[in-house]
């Protein structure tokens, strides 16, 4: 059985100073996932969008597809990579059906996507980068939404940045989604990892 | 008045739990991981665990990744009810002052 301690044994600072040691080990143990999780998928991404947006403002031609499938191959690769190295600490004990329904997902999501974007025949590559950026975004709100609340939010104002340079920076959408859509999500990134 | 559960207002064992407690319902982490977390040594953190998964409080699965042996620890369903009924008491006391 297990033993109780009578609370008027235990005195208010007593009491102050437990409580202040559990709300800095909860701190220390959301900071040390975050820096390992939200922090390296914001730093990663923002690393390709930085690049590949980039590319696409002031390059042209072939040269900046290869860039966005070169840094989207190197970007999925090192989210693997750092993604397996954190499973190995964490692990969630429904994790196999958890990423079966996420690949799911995100197959279907692709697929409905390009659907979507063929029927609706964006009238320019901006057009066509914003639909990209919202499936995408969807796509990170949903994930967030069913596996772990506290990444969910960072796609709101990433969405709210797209919308605000498609309708209003049209001339430089690309060079403001590389510098504060992916400058940003790297800035946050690093942020988490050093602050939170 | 809430009662203090004795084998969680222990320090070690407060920080382990509090630590455990903070993950999503589910999840589990590594002895290496949760070591490191709380800074103590091997034996300290075992000893108290093998506390906490006698009372119920934490379940303790081992297992083998990538042919290497594994220790993962979570919370039961129990542990998180107990934890919070003492953080409630915490507070009860900081009420009374």
């Amino acid at each position: 059985m297990t033993e109780k301690i009578d609370p008027m044994n235990v005195s208010a600072p007593e009491a102050e100073e437990t409580l202040a040691a559990i709300q800095l080990m909860a701190q220390k143990t959301r900071r040390s996932i975050a820096s390992g999780g939200t922090s390296i998928t914001l730093i990663v991404t923002g690393i390709v969008w930085l690049v590949g947006f980039l590319a696409t403002q002031f390059l042209s031609g072939a040269i900046v597809a290869y860039i966005w499938v070169g840094m989207s191959i190197i970007g999925s690769l090192v989210g693997v990579l750092l993604g397996s190295r954190l499973g190995k600490r964490l692990r969630s004990t429904s994790f196999n059906i958890t990423a079966r329904r996420a690949i799911t997902f995100w197959s279907l999501l692709i697929l409905y996507g390009i659907t979507i974007i063929l029927l609706a025949r964006p009238t320019d590559g901006k057009q066509a980068t914003l639909f990209i950026i919202l499936f995408i975004m969807i796509g990170q709100l949903s994930m967030g939404l069913l596996i772990s609340f506290s990444s969910v939010w960072w796609a709101l104002p990433v969405t709210a940045l797209a919308l605000v340079g498609y309708y209003l920076l049209s001339d430089i959408f690309y060079l403001w989604m590389a510098i504060l859509g992916g400058g940003g999500m790297i800035a946050l990134g690093l942020y988490i990892r050093s602050r939170w | 008045m809430a009662e203090l559960n004795e084998t969680i207002h222990q320090p070690v064992r407060l920080r382990i739990m509090a630590a455990l407690v903070t993950l999503d319902a589910g999840n589990e982490v590594d002895f290496t991981y949760l070591r490191n977390l709380l800074e103590v040594t091997d034996g300290n953190l075992g000893a108290h665990l093998r506390k906490l998964e006698e009372a119920g409080y934490i379940s303790v699965n081992k297992v083998f990744v990538e042919r290497k042996p594994h220790t993962y620890i979570s919370t039961t369903a129990e542990g998180r009810k107990v934890f919070q009924e003492h953080v409630a008491a915490l507070e009860s006391i900081l009420k009374r002052k």
